[in-house]
């Protein structure tokens, strides 16, 4: 069979990365004036831009304002030019909708929502280049977003995929290539510190023995995902506190 | 965002003296920043922010079949895509509307020869021709949205590479194409003419270009004028008002002049060559 | 380039961060532990995991006695009682209106705690209800102050004293409510021939001196009718350029950060300080120039 291999001889990926090394990860806080908070996050080549809106008033009909919790409203898109064949809808068909939900899922957990009743968050993301690890470019992005908004967290929500390559050795964040190829695709979303899975989701199969060690790679993922962010995060509240002359401390 | 009467009326009297709001005079227009190459498998690809306003423009093209009565044109098809990050209120099916109104429009500004040379596109006369694809995503709206996605749909046009066709077979009924896969072996598409849109509002018994989102609020009505090298490729009526005639034509002739000064504005930038890279929205 | 248009290439984009090499706090990102000992008190921006007092936003720690908590950059307006705020009239009901001030909920201001126009001092009746629509109107923008917060955290406004009230002919301008100082006055009569209303929540006013000797009871009448002269709305567009500069390179915006911006802009012209590169460029004398003082 003249399949490539997910995982070569002397252990390089299709891409020249090793079996546990993520992609380049760049990102940036505070793209946009109009949103309340936004961020752009790049993984590889998967580009994802998330903006948040809140927390305001409930729009539309008032009875889906709750009274002990924020309503988190997501909404999942992708330009029409992100895939190599062109998508004819941006949103509204059935993946989009799922997308959606499973990031509301995902930011419901991590979201202190017992302190905003009455009101909704808006998070919108777009993905611009699709190319493997949609959502969990899309989760990080937008927990970026949030912080960037100010809006309290438990703590950082990150998203990882996982697979298996030549049935054995556990790889770390698919690109859409290795996805195409057929390897199975384990995805899964976490909060890092206290090592909680918020979201798991898996295509194709594999045997049941495998599952611990591809489910602890993509933790691993998750865990250096954050430890990124973070940084990323501590450089631009520096930039910009350093700015405003740190009025804010006293 | 609606405004009271006590801001109309000093936008209004502004508008009057020539100094807006800002110290811009009625026929300025806001900086705007241009970039090219940001879609990487696009064939062509810009990004325009011009103040508060951000979008996004890609080109795709495809082989496809000729309409049957114009066989010896290709194809040009627009979509514009309103993304909720602008404003929550394009969420979900909200911004349809608005997408219909723009895609319209530039489909009626390129529809004239002159404008566009369809007849470049073709391949195979009355069998395969090119069919491009302008994709257009508005990130953020701060005003003014017609002319922004204007001159980002020239610049993406500018930079849009179309593959040389290498040899063509030709089997009885079936068309086979053989597309040079070399990058640098393309051939260029001519906008030297392509239409720039220019907003014309009036506000009281001015017109000015280039509104902010303020001025859009007060304006009485507005046209959206697309001008192509000399003439006027398509004429607009946006809002709610109604227009004397005269006025339309004081509206007509600023829109016209302005627009040209704006081409060679556009033209001057372009001939800079704008390369793209890692600029994008990391900086 | 040509005089009427300004077109860059993003390569020549400008970098609007200006922060200064000094040291910095310690900053806190969410789910950071900030103290393991729990005689301290939550406040904003904290909770409580295991133990362990935790951090739920970006920012930098501040503590007052017992009291710690952290303050993020950027965040929704979060009222207290005395702040001055600057809101628009978004719907009228029964007794009150309610106002959009940026915060996370509407705003409410009801009829009682207006002052009637001729400075009448009396109860409300069931006609004042029905003018209501006389007083403010949807889109209508005023200055009040906060009175009350509720327990769901909507603010409650009042305009019950001269200074508050409708405001007329001028700019309004948004920026995110940490930028503005807390101070003792938000009402600023700038000597360049403009005045500023800083309101805690992020809207700034930028119109003509207000008079205060004029007649203004309970702060309904507008004067529409009157022209601004040039004068008067050069310094209002040039202000309100300088505001904008400093809030791209997010600095503080109070009356002394404002007035040295305007100084450092007089050697442009009102439009091109709508040039990013002259933004920066007061921004950074400014910051050089209040740094001045303080040393």
């Amino acid at each position: 069979m003249s399949k490539k291999e997910l995982l070569s001889k002397i252990g390089l990926r299709l891409d020249g990365r090793r079996a546990h090394e993520l992609r380049r990860i760049r990102c940036k806080l505070g793209v946009f004036t109009e949103p309340d908070g936004s961020a752009y996050m790049e993984q590889g080549l998967t580009k994802v831009l998330a903006a948040v809106y809140g927390p305001h008033q409930v729009r539309g009909s008032k009875s889906k304002a709750q009274h002990d919790n924020v309503v988190i409203n997501c909404q999942f898109s992708m330009a029409v030019f992100s895939t190599t064949d062109r998508k004819k809808r941006p949103r509204g068909d059935r993946k989009s909708t799922e997308l959606s939900m499973h990031l509301q899922q995902a930011l419901e957990s991590v979201i202190k929502t017992e302190l905003y009743p009455w009101s909704q968050i808006d998070v919108y993301v777009e993905v611009l280049h699709a190319d493997g690890g949609i959502y969990p470019a899309c989760v990080n992005a937008a927990t970026l977003a949030l912080i960037d908004a100010g809006i309290p967290l438990k703590e950082y929500v990150c998203a990882c995929t996982a697979s298996l390559a030549n049935n054995d050795v556990p790889m770390v964040d698919i690109s859409h290539q290795e996805e195409v190829l057929g390897g199975p695709t384990l995805t899964i979303a976490a909060l890092p510190m206290s090592g909680k899975i918020v979201l798991m989701e898996m295509s194709q199969r594999f045997h049941l023995d495998h599952l611990d060690k591809v489910m602890n790679k993509a933790l691993q993922g998750c865990k250096d995902i954050r430890r990124i962010l973070d940084e990323a995060v501590r450089l631009h509240v520096r930039d910009v506190g350093s700015a405003t002359g740190w009025a804010l401390a006293t | 965002m609606s405004l009271c009467e006590a801001e109309k009326t000093f936008v209004l009297h502004g508008v009057e003296e020539n100094l807006r709001i800002d110290g811009r005079d009625r026929e300025q227009y806001r900086p705007m920043e241009l970039e090219t190459d940001v879609v990487s498998h696009a064939f062509g690809s810009a990004r325009l922010r011009l103040a508060n306003t951000d979008v996004l423009v890609a080109v795709k093209i495809e082989v496809d079949a000729p309409f049957p009565d114009r066989p010896t044109e290709g194809k040009l098809e627009f979509f514009v895509d309103c993304s909720a990050n602008a404003t929550p209120d394009f969420e979900g099916r909200g911004g349809e509307e608005l997408a219909a109104e723009i895609s319209n429009c530039l489909s009626s500004a390129y529809s004239s020869s002159l404008s566009f040379d369809l007849t470049k596109l073709c391949i195979v006369k009355g069998r395969k021709c090119w069919k491009l694809y302008v994709d257009i995503l508005i990130l953020e709206c701060g005003g003014n949205l017609f002319d922004a996605i204007s001159i980002a749909v020239k610049v993406a046009l500018w930079n849009t590479q179309v593959p040389k066709v290498r040899c063509i077979d030709m089997d009885g009924n079936t068309v086979d194409i053989n597309v040079c896969q070399d990058m640098f072996e393309c051939q260029r598409l001519d906008v030297e003419n392509a239409p720039v849109m220019v907003t014309v509002c009036k506000i009281g018994d001015k017109c000015i270009v280039d509104p902010n989102a303020a001025e859009e609020q007060c304006s009485v009505g507005s046209v959206v004028v697309a001008v192509s090298g000399n003439r006027l490729s398509t004429v607009l009526q946006t809002g709610m008002g109604s227009l004397h005639p005269l006025t339309l034509v004081e509206c007509l002739k600023m829109g016209h002049k302005v627009g040209k000064k704006l081409d060679e504005a556009v033209k001057e930038i372009l001939e800079k060559s704008p390369k793209g890279g890692d600029v994008g929205f990391l900086n | 380039m040509s005089q009427k248009f300004h077109i860059r290439l993003a390569s020549q984009r400008v970098n609007t961060s200006i922060a200064e090499n000094q040291r910095y706090p310690k900053i806190f990102t969410p789910g950071e532990t900030i103290t393991k000992q729990n005689e301290f008190m939550r406040g904003h921006g904290t909770y409580e995991d295991n133990g362990e007092l935790k951090s739920s936003v970006a920012g930098v720690r501040e503590q007052v006695n017992n009291l710690i908590s952290v303050k993020p950059l950027k965040s929704r307006y979060n009222g207290e009682v005395g702040d001055i705020v600057v809101g628009r009239i978004t719907e009228v009901q029964q007794k009150r209106w309610k106002v959009d001030t940026n915060a996370r909920l509407d705003s409410i201001l009801l009829l009682s705690s207006v002052n009637l126009p001729g400075g009448e001092l009396r109860r409300r009746s069931v006609e004042d209800e029905h003018m209501m629509r006389q007083y403010l109107q949807e889109g209508d923008l005023i200055s009040a102050e906060v009175q009350s917060v509720h327990s769901d955290g909507t603010l409650s406004l009042h305009t019950r004293s001269l200074r508050y009230g409708k405001l007329g002919q001028g700019v309004l301008l948004k920026v995110f409510p940490s930028l503005i100082q807390r101070s003792k006055t938000h009402f600023h009569n700038l000597p360049v021939g403009a005045s500023v209303i800083l309101g805690n929540n992020g809207f700034i006013w930028i119109c003509p001196i207000i008079n205060n000797s004029e007649d203004s009871v309970g702060g309904f009448v507008q004067n529409l009718e009157e022209k601004v002269p040039r004068q008067e709305r050069e310094s209002i567009g040039r202000i309100r350029n300088c505001i904008q500069a400093l809030a791209m390179c997010k600095m503080m915006i109070y009356d002394t950060s404002i007035l040295y911006a305007y100084e450092e802009s007089l050697k442009y012209s009102i439009v091109e300080l709508l040039v990013p590169e002259a933004m920066v460029d007061i921004a950074i004398l400014t910051q050089h120039r209040l740094s001045m003082i303080e040393v």
